[in-house]
């Protein structure tokens, strides 16, 4: 997909062209928050990664210009800046989502694909599929090849969002502040450990396992 | 270094700028006070001129009316004689105009009041020449014509001197609060000098040295007080920031030349390992979360963030952390028990609160071995909201207790653990954003960790939880 890009650092540059390229995006990079505005009204982003501290008018402020001139493409901030106000300041400001320096390249492209493929009219769907494994957003009940799964309210939240990014890699963190609402991170395996029990319900005893780990990522739940 | 010329004497001083303020106020007061007494003056004088002038009239017409116009003359020429300076002037006319008696211009002979201008030689020196007669005109039986007059000349002089009397005054008292702000401003210069002399020491340096009373009432050194407080919190605050300084120096320098040593190993080997090159992001990864921890802290000892803060569902968030965190424990062959009242509320920011008790949590779950029970609890005593958290670990000798929420402070056992030695200190600086206290209570065995919070902070427990 078409990326705008908007970070002063020329080594994080190249390196995020770099990464972004390798992922088959295209991507229009710039390094002053004049130059996004005016791209961004212009072309037709499927995504803005701002950083947020340039000289001049900054990824706070081109966000701020191009919400007001009703450019909803989504936004992702990438910032040094790290305090939880910042975060909440940025959201404000219109991002979609806040990326804090330094993270992984794998971080930023699970979020840009969550952003980019982020349904229009969220939550229209009632029930969620991934190959026999079906999930209904109203009851809260998860069936697999038409068996029942009894399955704890948390587990169902975290297959919910696995399943809402159905083929999208999805990373930790994302699931901690999506799942539980945190904002950092944790020093042990929280993750590790709800997913090997939603795993043990959903996936063990069955033919093909749903839920897969991407090394060095997060994890994908597949139904194709 | 140069010391900066902040006054330049007492006349530019903010006591004499007053005082001059006040001196133009008394001013104005006295000219405004001069104009409204000249005018009761004025309407007094006219009443009783014109009283007397009836009086004497009404006497003339009685002598008239018994003596006849001789008679009526003859008491004129006593009145008139009684002194140098009569007090009233006369015209009497003749049924025909012509002049029987009396000095008055002819002007004024008419019936009723009015009024003629006469220059006359000043009667004392610096008198009034020019005055104002008031006359009263009065038709007698036999065609006659009385008219009598009188002069302002007293009302006049009056005047006169009260209006000398209250420009002197009023300029006086000028003069005097000129010269009240000048010695006042001095002696506030004077006193503002010692207290600029220790600011100039401060500046360049000497950190101990504080302000001196500046006296004059209680305001003022309250201010000094003030100002001397705010030093000493800045001296605390740098005295903080150059203790951290010092351990990032000397906790971060470990992590680095381990990485420097694994970097190097990887030039050297022929072939990269991919194990390495995870162990090295690893690395990075743990100094960057020690540079994040720190930042935080403190960025939370700034006092940042409180302005954002809500009412927290405190049941809701650590019910949250605890199904969160059970499945972990449970995997490290540990059990977590949560007893948590429901509906409490205190003011606070959900994050910070949320990454307090994580920590207060994964501390638990990492420092216990197998078999561990941790208990998390959540009640109100006495109006003030307490969460506690408990587990049957090692615990921390008492001795040690003091410093478990210091930076960077480990307990020797678990030198060889993961961790940074922030988790508390964070736990610490997150506690007192909130006015919260956070305690280590004193338990046989384990460690068990409170904070209670503020009484006043608590939102009404209308919120209920579902």
């Amino acid at each position: 997909m078409k990326i705008l890009l908007l970070e002063d650092d020329e080594a994080t540059r190249m390196h995020l062209e770099r990464v972004l390229t390798a992922a088959g995006h295209v991507v229009d990079s710039c390094t002053s928050g004049k130059d996004a505005i005016f791209l961004a009204t212009g072309g037709d982003y499927a995504v803005l990664i701002l950083d947020r501290m340039v000289a001049g008018v900054d990824g706070l402020g081109a966000l701020k210009a191009l919400r007001a001139m009703e450019v909803r493409t989504p936004a992702v901030f990438l910032t040094a800046m790290n305090g939880v106000e910042d975060r909440v300041e940025g959201l404000e400001a219109g991002a979609d989502d806040y990326l804090a320096k330094p993270f992984a390249a794998s971080e930023l492209l699970a979020r840009i694909n969550a952003l980019a493929r982020r349904p229009p009219i969220a939550g229209t769907k009632t029930v969620l599929r991934a190959g026999d494994l079906e999930l209904d957003r109203i009851r809260r009940t998860v069936a697999r090849g038409g068996v029942r799964i009894d399955i704890q309210a948390q587990e169902l939240k975290l297959l919910e969002y696995l399943m809402l990014h159905a083929g999208e890699v999805v990373t930790r963190a994302m699931l901690l502040e999506n799942v539980w609402s945190f904002h950092f991170d944790p020093k042990t395996n929280v993750i590790e450990s709800h997913m090997s029990r939603l795993r043990a319900k959903v996936d063990r005893g069955f033919g093909r396992e749903l839920i897969q780990t991407v090394r060095g990522a997060g994890y994908r739940i597949d139904g194709d | 270094m140069v010391t900066e010329q902040r006054t330049s004497g007492p006349m530019r001083s903010a006591a004499f700028r007053f005082a001059l303020l006040l001196a133009a106020v008394f001013a104005i007061g006295a000219a405004a006070l001069l104009v409204i007494v000249q005018h009761q003056i004025g309407r007094y004088a006219a009443e009783a001129t014109n009283g007397g002038l009836k009086a004497e009239s009404a006497v003339l017409a009685g002598e008239y009316a018994q003596l006849g116009r001789q008679g009526l003359i003859d008491a004129m020429v006593r009145h008139a004689g009684v002194s140098r300076d009569a007090q009233y002037r006369y015209l009497l006319l003749g049924g025909d105009g012509a002049h029987l008696f009396g000095d008055l211009p002819r002007t004024v002979a008419r019936n009723g009041w009015s009024s003629v201008d006469v220059t006359e030689p000043a009667r004392e020196p610096g008198g009034p020449t020019r005055e104002t007669f008031t006359t009263l005109g009065k038709p007698l039986p036999g065609g006659l014509t009385l008219i009598v007059g009188t002069d302002n000349y007293d009302v006049q002089r009056m005047r006169a001197r009260l209006s000398r009397f209250t420009l002197l005054s009023g300029l006086g008292i000028a003069l005097f609060a000129l010269l009240g702000g000048y010695l006042t401003g001095r002696l506030f210069l004077r006193r503002l000098d010692r207290v600029n002399r220790a600011v100039d020491r401060i500046v360049e340096g000497d950190r101990a040295e504080r302000l001196p009373t500046i006296g004059f009432g209680p305001e003022f050194d309250e201010l000094s007080h003030n100002l001397n407080r705010m030093l000493d919190r800045n001296a605390a605050a740098m005295e903080a920031l150059r203790q951290v300084s010092t351990d990032i120096a000397h906790d971060l320098r470990t992590p680095l030349s381990r990485l420097h040593q694994r970097l190097e190993q990887m030039q050297d080997s022929p072939v990269v390992e991919p194990a390495m090159i995870d162990d090295a992001l690893a690395q990075t990864a743990g100094i960057l979360s020690t540079f994040q921890a720190l930042l935080r802290i403190g960025s939370l000892e700034g006092g940042v963030g409180r302005k954002r803060f809500t009412g927290v569902d405190l049941s809701e968030l650590m019910d949250r952390i605890h199904q969160a965190y059970a499945p972990v424990a449970e995997d490290a062959g540990q059990s977590y028990l949560a007893d948590h009242a429901q509906g409490v509320v205190v003011e606070g920011d959900g994050e910070l609160l949320a990454q307090l008790f994580t920590n207060l949590v994964e501390n638990a779950i990492v420092h216990t071995p197998a078999g561990s029970t941790i208990t998390s609890r959540l009640f109100v005593a006495g109006g003030v909201p307490v969460a506690e958290l408990c587990d049957t670990g090692p615990g921390i000798p008492p001795g040690e207790r003091a410093n478990v929420f210091r930076r960077f402070y480990r307990l020797d056992a678990s030198r060889n653990t993961e961790g940074s030695g922030l988790g508390l200190a964070l736990v610490a600086a997150i506690a007192a954003l909130h006015g919260a206290e956070c305690s280590i209570l004193d338990r046989e065995a384990g460690l068990a960790v409170r904070i209670a919070f503020p009484a006043n902070g608590q939102v009404p427990q209308t919120k209920g939880h579902s």
